[in-house]
């Protein structure tokens, strides 16, 4: 990957985290450079940012600031399944198993096993790439929403069959998964899954830069132009799969450790749905969009505590009960997806598109809409 | 020679019923035959709601389950005010309205948009009924009252069936087969079935596609209204999102083995389906499986049949 060729990026390539130095590149956008004020501006915008993401958590502490962790890990499961919608263009309504198999199988190998965290970890991922793996098989027969119904049946053959077995779960107090050494803290526990967010970042980036991204890309827009070009659909799609599945495997794993505990109750259908609505209202494509969208729907419940004027405001609707945090992302969320699908096809990537290209030093751009076509897939059932 | 290929799919049903019926016969579990047929109405009547959104618009409509229990809640709720017949009717009109709002507020914007997308949004729609259900009551199952409250006037094969019980086999055969000839003979029928093969075409013979998909989405929030208020009492009462929680999954794979587009098809595939169940939780070889085995050996039939028939038992090729 020289930098021979400046072609159109896909979707987003909008990384929140990059560094404040990606406005310098040499390269055919430089067209317009801003101001030295322009800089400051952006300088400033960059390091509150940086502010929010690395140090206003540590100053909250226990539950709430394992519920920023638990923000993070979100955006991993998010950007897993942003794998499969996004760049595949095959939805799964199970990934709630994909994600709670990693959780257990890590719990089971640190609690059961007394191995190490990082053995827990691996194993999780492996566990999840293995099972998308075989989903994948699956998928190469049956496609589009066909293979929706089969991931639905999965995750409900995983939570009433597999997170049955009590070895692996621990019954029904669940299993135990401590915070590894070094990392007890919550704090040091949060980086830590924030290193993990922006690995999990730099793999997407890097995939979708390369020859196979680009097919990939190519696959979905459509199969058989694509396999016409000399792509291996097989391959490609399933590799695409091992990568979403090792990614919610993670995300699974890491989850567990953060709140030192899973319970097989967790893992339920409504979790699938909450996943499947974060990434696509973070906008499908967009790696910062999913993550921010990924990162909303964790926090609703504790935004709501810490803002009681959203609570109050909810509370006011007229002959409505009080509207309890449990519920409150079950509600909201559907509504947001709903007006994301009918009227703002690009979620969140596609509205924030003027800030982070004016955060990269490109200019303050309202009609910045991104590539025009976003949808979901295509039909091939 | 050409018309056993075209016949192919009823022999391979008759095979497969005729099996299952031997199996059963044989090992002595004739209980599960009569259970599982039961049950697999109630599923074969989701099913055939989604048989009918899925033949005339091509969608998933993951919301099928969430017309019923829209009805069952309103008919617990109006019961205690109002003759059952009464709140019957309301609760159908409830369900009624709830799918033409669905379809004007959801589906109607996103006519162009692909399939999947639908499929997120009717998922949407669910989740977002199921959370106001909770939102507005507890999440507790509560009895509700049954059409026919006699319980063993018929009892077959030492199995006591309820009159509801009948009514809802009655019912789901007697609607499959208007449903047919519905589509088959009438010309609202054949229209909506143009529709969804040739929308741009069937605009030019003067059909407003619009209308027809509104019409398509009252009928199927009206049997899923009927199955929810005929099937639930029987099961334990309403708690939210009950349709979906415990129907909708085994409907679809019902349907996907009736093959989707074939209406006799979702209730053959409810029966079953339904029978898998009943024998899952009292067959004594999967008394050691971990949870519950019928949830297995559903997933298992699916992926079968998804592999080797796509089509599914009674649908059409390609």
């Amino acid at each position: 990957m020289a930098t021979t060729v400046e072609r159109d990026r896909p979707g987003g390539d909008d990384r929140p985290g990059a560094a404040a130095a990606s406005g310098t590149e040499p390269g055919v956008r430089a067209r317009f450079t801003p101001s030295p004020l322009g800089w400051a501006a952006r300088g400033v915008a960059w390091v509150a940012l940086a502010w929010l993401v690395l140090v206003f958590p540590l100053s909250r502490e226990g539950f709430e600031l394992q519920r920023f962790s638990q923000a993070v890990i979100y955006g991993i499961i998010g950007l897993s399944l942003n794998v499969l919608l996004g760049y595949v263009g095959q939805i799964s309504l199970g990934h709630q198993a994909f994600v709670g198999i990693g959780a257990f199988t890590s719990a089971y190998i640190v609690t059961e096993q007394n191995l190490s965290f990082w053995a827990g970890v691996g194993a999780g991922v492996a566990v999840g790439g293995l099972q998308a793996l075989v989903l994948g098989g699956v998928s190469l027969r049956i496609t589009g929403l066909y293979f929706a119904l089969v991931t639905l049946s999965y995750g409900l053959v995983a939570e009433q069959n597999v997170f049955q077995i009590e070895e692996l779960t621990g019954g029904g107090q669940g299993q135990p998964a401590p915070k590894p050494s070094g990392f007890e803290s919550d704090w040091r526990y949060y980086y830590l899954c924030l290193a993990f967010l922006a690995i999990v970042l730099w793999v997407d980036w890097r995939m979708m830069r390369t020859k196979a991204g680009r097919a990939l890309l190519a696959l979905r827009e459509n199969p058989r132009v694509a396999s016409t070009f000399g792509i291996n659909v097989k391959v490609l799609t399933l590799l695409a799969f091992v990568v979403s599945g090792a990614f919610a495997g993670l995300g699974g794993a890491l989850l567990a450790h953060n709140d030192t505990f899973v319970s097989p109750e967790t893992w339920s259908f409504n979790l699938a749905l909450v996943f499947v609505i974060m990434t696509v209202v973070g906008g499908l494509r967009s790696r910062a969009g999913v993550v921010i969208g990924s990162a909303f729907f964790a926090l609703i419940g504790y935004l709501l505590q810490k803002f009681p004027a959203l609570q109050d405001g909810l509370n006011a609707i007229p002959g409505a009960p009080d509207l309890s945090r449990e519920i409150a992302p079950l509600v909201i969320g559907p509504i947001l997806l709903l007006v994301t699908l009918t009227l703002f096809p690009g979620g969140i990537g596609q509205q924030i598109r003027p800030i982070v290209g004016w955060l990269r030093g490109r200019r303050f751009d309202l009609r910045d809409r991104g590539p025009k076509e976003v949808q979901i897939t295509d039909v091939r059932a | 020679m050409e018309r056993l290929r075209e016949r192919q799919g009823e022999a391979i049903t008759a095979a497969i019923l005729a099996g299952l019926v031997l199996v059963l016969l044989v090992t002595g579990e004739k209980q599960s035959l009569v259970i599982g047929t039961i049950t697999g109405a109630a599923y074969g009547f989701v099913a055939l709601g989604l048989v009918l959104i899925y033949k005339s618009s091509g969608v998933f409509n993951f919301a099928q389950g969430e017309f019923g229990t829209v009805a069952v809640y309103t008919l617990y709720l109006l019961d205690f005010d109002v003759p059952y017949g009464i709140a019957l009717l309301g609760a159908l009109a409830v369900a009624v309205v709830f799918g033409v709002v669905v379809e004007r507020v959801v589906v109607r914007p996103l006519f162009d948009a692909p399939r999947v997308t639908l499929l997120v949004a009717t998922a949407g729609v669910a989740l977002l009924s199921i959370a106001v259900q909770v939102w507005f009551g507890e999440a507790t199952a509560r009895p509700v009252d049954r059409a026919l409250p006699t319980l063993d006037r018929v009892t077959l094969l030492d199995v006591q069936i309820s009159d509801q019980r009948i009514l809802l086999l009655v019912a789901l055969g007697v609607l499959a087969a208007l449903l047919a000839v519905f589509f088959n003979k009438t010309n609202l029928g054949l229209a909506i079935l143009g529709a969804s093969q040739e929308p741009t075409a069937t605009e030019l013979m003067g059909i407003s596609v619009k209308r027809l998909s509104t019409l398509t989405w009252a009928i199927a929030a009206l049997l899923g209204g009927i199955a929810g208020v005929l099937a639930v009492p029987e099961t334990g009462g309403f708690a939210p999102g009950i349709l979906t929680s415990s129907f909708l999954i085994p409907a679809f794979t019902a349907a996907v083995i009736g093959g989707m587009t074939s209406l006799p098809g979702a209730f053959l595939g409810g029966v079953i389906i339904g029978v898998i169940e009943a024998v899952a939780a009292s067959a004594p070889v999967f008394e050691d499986l971990p949870g519950s085995p019928g949830t297995l050996l559903v997933f298992i039939a699916l992926i079968i049949v998804l592999t080797a028939r796509p089509q599914g038992l009674l649908g059409k090729a390609g």
